[in-house]
């Protein structure tokens, strides 16, 4: 080490290397935060619990509440930490998942996505109108090639958004890095501050 | 399992572990051993990596700890190195939740300190061929520890995790056994390359100055 008088000692480097070593070839494989991501597929609510990094959560529990905070229901999730529920109304639904040892993680499925593939379910929020007098309203055949479309897209960029939401949990190698160099910052930082030369008197 | 999230624990655990995790930093800082910060900040930067490499067990994952290691290598000093790299654990990959940053602290750096208390005085009288025992009682002390910490943290925000905690003792227990050989490994490592680093550890003791981590001193 650097604060050994009369050079480095070559076992010292040695460890210092080594150690050095096994942080970074170590590869992120898998990490153990929890993470769940849900959404709209019909009137069902699509799910699945994961470890940010990769590994499915099975058997973890699953609470779904609505905008108010009340339980609708709880399930578990399956050997690929996948769920489904059937929504009830097109409002906002929390996904809270919980593998029972202290992890928990929620993901939040919003009124707009539920209710625009659903136009049939009841709307909590529909007392307010949303197409002004103005404009000529849908007719029911509309309404229906359009929740059709609505579907199909939320169907193809699902794994899109479960992909970016994993990507985003995840730890880059930036992430070890930055790390890292924080903490050497840091030490380096508080060594010089504690033999920062004193101010002349 | 070691990084509780926010949103799991009760306001008056968050509260008594933020407040203890304060004093003991206020301590570890105030007898703050320059000789001690490099390799300080090695095994921060180990203890912040080894997080990622994880083990599934049952429905949760583990990974190594390092705290025991560093509780015998560092002494206080630890206390801030598992902090910093704690810190920067929540930051870089959100494990461990802000509010119980002082909670996960306290869970890590108390079986450090008491390794270093208990298992210190064993090391120095120990003969060389087996300071490996030293390092997998390290080891396995603070894994277990930790558990014990951790289940009883999720035990006092709220009795419904009474099972729970359990489970999480139970699945530290191979956790434990890993984690003591490693550290039998690199303490014997040591040992071998670089006695004078396992020579020079003291007990965690606020009176006595701590000599120079390194032989030749500044």
């Amino acid at each position: 080490m650097v604060f050994a008088k009369g050079g480095f000692d070559v076992n010292q480097i040695k460890l210092l290397l080594l150690i050095c070593l096994g942080a970074i070839s170590s590869t992120p494989a898998l990490a153990h935060r929890l993470q769940v991501f849900a959404s709209a597929d019909g009137v069902e609510i699509v799910g699945s619990a994961y470890f940010a990094g990769g590994a499915k959560a099975a058997g973890a529990t699953i609470l779904i509440q609505d905008a108010a905070a009340q339980p609708l229901a709880t399930l578990t999730t399956a050997a690929d930490g996948s769920f489904r529920y059937r929504a009830q109304t097109a409002s906002d639904h929390l996904v809270i998942a919980d593998s029972g040892d202290g992890h928990q993680a929620q993901w939040l499925v919003t009124a707009a996505e539920l209710a625009g593939l659903n136009p049939q379910l009841p709307n909590l929020k529909s007392s307010q109108p949303t197409v002004s007098k103005g404009l000529v309203e849908p007719t029911p055949l509309e309404t229906a090639q359009l929740a059709a479309i609505e579907q199909a897209v939320a169907r193809q960029i699902r794994p899109l958004r479960e992909e970016l939401a994993a990507a985003a949990a995840r730890a880059s190698f930036r992430d070890v890095l930055g790390g890292i160099g924080y903490i050497f910052g840091f030490t380096g930082i508080l060594l010089w501050w504690r033999h920062r030369n004193p101010p002349r008197s | 399992m070691a990084h509780l999230p926010d949103g799991v624990l009760s306001a008056p655990v968050l509260i008594g572990g933020g407040v203890i995790a304060a004093g003991v930093l206020t301590i570890a800082l105030r007898q703050l051993d320059d000789q001690r910060l490099p390799p300080a900040a090695v095994f921060a930067a180990a203890f912040f990596v080894s997080s990622l490499i994880t083990i599934p067990i049952g429905p949760s994952s583990a990974h190594l700890l390092l705290n025991g290691l560093m509780g015998l290598l560092l002494g206080w000093t630890a206390i801030p190195a598992l902090f910093v790299a704690l810190l920067l654990q929540t930051a870089f990959f959100g494990y461990g939740g802000v509010l119980a940053l002082g909670v996960n602290t306290v869970n890590m750096a108390v079986p450090a300190l008491l390794c270093a208390g208990v298992l210190t005085p064993w090391l120095r009288r120990v003969a060389p061929h087996r300071v490996f025992w030293v390092g997998a009682s390290a080891g396995m002390m603070g894994v277990m520890l930790t558990g014990g910490l951790v289940a009883l943290s999720l035990i006092l925000s709220n009795a419904a995790f009474r099972p729970a905690a359990g489970l999480v003792l139970l699945s530290y227990l191979p956790l434990a056994l890993v984690e003591a050989v490693m550290t039998g490994t690199v303490l014997a490592f040591l040992q071998r390359v670089a006695p004078e680093l396992l020579e020079s550890s003291q007990p965690p003791d606020l009176k006595s100055p701590q000599p120079p981590f390194f032989k030749g001193g500044l």
